[in-house]
């Protein structure tokens, strides 16, 4: 059976158009309009595949996963409208440079290739994947979790239909609705036939796919984020920054989970805090910070909030929840230097009006994402106004940051020649000039 | 409880333990993590049970096939909750 799939990928994969061929936006729009007219159907599979979850007492971390609601519908509607958008731009082939004699040449876009997706619980993943990688001319195997199986068969049907419609090889996106974890392996294995990993889930299952299979993976990591607030920083921004880098969802991989925060700040930004401790959202903080700096805080701030003390191994941890880790440094140097210690290369951010400070933070800390003055959850594709992404890749080669439409193709020189010949030229050695 | 059985609860041990630091993103050997550490606690910090990366990872150290529910409908408060579970899996298999 695995055979099968990846062979009917690779043919699909070597039958699809040139990236640039007009059926690729055509599929992104047939796939928005094919969810409106199946939307009702999508919803009942989502909400059968949601009971059973709830009756075999899966954890409530996937269940609430697996929902979907018209705000899904509506966030894959301006997915599919931004793909259409950014697709001219970004398969356009690079300016033309000048070699010996007469050739030109210029990198012209590709396809990564076959590309093996592999998530659980959120049944929304099957789709967007599917739109990014198939409207970069991939072919895509997309292996969702058993517990979405209900509601991933109506989408597989949803992308079979707008693969029809844009005229597409119906193998150029495949939904694995019965491939066991043994499969999932031989998958893994397959590095002959599969050209990219990409695992769509928490870290743990990241880090299993880096060191389970030899294909390249493209993935985020763990997000452990950082937040430097010099003395230069405005308090009550400060504070905000930090509340929108942590409050709303938590486990998100841009979430922040240590502020650093530096002595000269310490107590106006504590006095900032306090002042929004009637906020409804702000009273689920809890702060786990050393006993020293736990004694600075004003009473009214631990009469409310939940004040731990921060444990040796909650440096470099990822929280994935509404706690946040607070440490005083004295300057930006010792930032840094905790931030290289203990920081994922994910999203890093600075709170300054030093200019000095800026420079010296951005400059020092190598990260996917370093936010200036602004919250870390900037870190995320369209809002960073990067287009659609599918992951934050915390990798060092091929993408950093958002995976959006260009991070799914590679470049590849297209020589012209003009009938140029390095070597030889009639039948003496030399270049031909 | 036998010999072997003994022996295949000494392998649960240690593959629930590498799964959970693995989990809990720490850098720590995992021989270091007691039976009754909490799961999700001062150290571990395993706040739900049943993903994906754990069958697997288990399944890739214990050379067994886990059932998909094998953690449905059951609390899990430390990590000798999750041995106990696994371990009646992987009896009748000779311990690796």
């Amino acid at each position: 059976m695995i055979e099968t799939i990846v062979l009917n990928a690779r043919r699909a994969a070597d039958a699809a158009p040139a990236v640039r061929d007009p059926a690729y936006p055509l599929f992104a729009a047939a796939v928005g309009k094919r969810l409106v007219e199946r939307w009702d159907e999508v919803l009942a599979a989502n909400e059968a595949d949601l009971r059973a979850a709830r009756d075999a007492g899966l954890s409530p971390a996937m269940v609430e996963r697996m929902g979907l609601a018209g705000a899904h519908l509506e966030a894959l509607a301006e997915l599919t409208r931004q793909v259409q958008e950014d697709l001219p731009a970004v398969t356009a082939p690079g300016p033309e440079v000048r070699g010996v004699g007469r050739s030109r040449a210029r990198l012209v876009a590709r396809p990564l290739g076959v590309l093996l997706m592999v998530y659980e619980s959120r049944p929304m993943v099957t789709l967007d994947s599917a739109v990014l990688a198939v409207c970069t001319g991939n072919a895509v195997l997309l292996r969702g979790g058993s517990e979405c199986r209900g509601c991933n068969a109506v989408l597989a049907d949803v992308i079979a239909s707008a693969l029809r419609d844009a005229g597409l090889p119906e193998h150029l996106a495949q939904v694995l609705l019965d491939t066991d974890r043994a499969g999932l392996r031989e998958l893994m294995k397959r590095d002959d036939a599969i050209d990219v990993l990409l695992p769509r889930g928490g870290s743990g299952l990241v880090s299993y796919c880096r060191t389970a299979s030899r294909i390249p993976v493209i993935a985020g990591g763990a997000g452990v984020n950082h937040l430097y607030a010099h003395s230069s920083a405005d308090a009550d921004e400060a504070v905000r920054l930090v509340l929108d880098s942590k409050l709303p969802d938590p486990a998100g991989c841009t979430a922040l989970e240590m502020l650093l925060l530096d002595e000269g700040l310490a107590d106006d930004f504590f006095a900032a805090l306090t002042a929004r401790l009637d906020e409804p959202d702000v009273r689920g903080l809890v702060l786990r910070t050393p006993a020293e700096v736990a004694e600075r805080l004003p009473a009214e701030l631990t009469r409310v909030l939940e004040v731990r003390e921060l444990a040796g191994n909650d440096d470099g941890r990822e929280f994935l929840d509404t706690t946040l880790g607070v440490r005083l440094v004295s300057d930006v140097d010792e930032a840094v230097r905790h931030v290289r210690r203990h920081g994922t290369g994910h999203t890093e951010g600075v709170a300054a009006r030093s200019a000095e400070v800026v420079e010296r933070f951005t400059a020092q800390v190598d990260a996917a994402a370093v936010v200036v003055n602004g919250s870390l959850r900037l870190h995320d594709g369209p809002t960073m106004g990067a287009g659609p992404e599918i992951a934050i890749s915390t990798g060092r080669l091929h993408v950093r940051g958002p995976v959006g439409l260009a991070a799914l193709l590679t470049r590849s020189w297209v020589v012209d020649g003009g009938g140029t010949v390095r070597f030889r030229r009639d039948g003496a050695e030399g270049e031909d000039r | 409880m036998t010999v072997a059985d003994a022996n295949v609860r000494e392998e649960v041990n240690t593959a629930v333990k590498k799964m959970v630091v693995a989990e809990s993103r720490l850098s720590i050997d995992p021989a270091t993590v007691g039976d009754t550490e909490p799961l999700n606690g001062e150290v571990l910090r395993v706040t739900s049970v049943g993903f994906l990366s754990m069958l697997i990872r288990l399944e890739d150290e214990l050379g067994v096939t886990l059932p998909d529910d094998l953690f449905a409908g059951r609390s899990f408060h430390t990590v000798a909750d999750l041995v106990d579970v696994v371990a009646p899996t992987c009896t009748g298999r000779a311990a690796g």
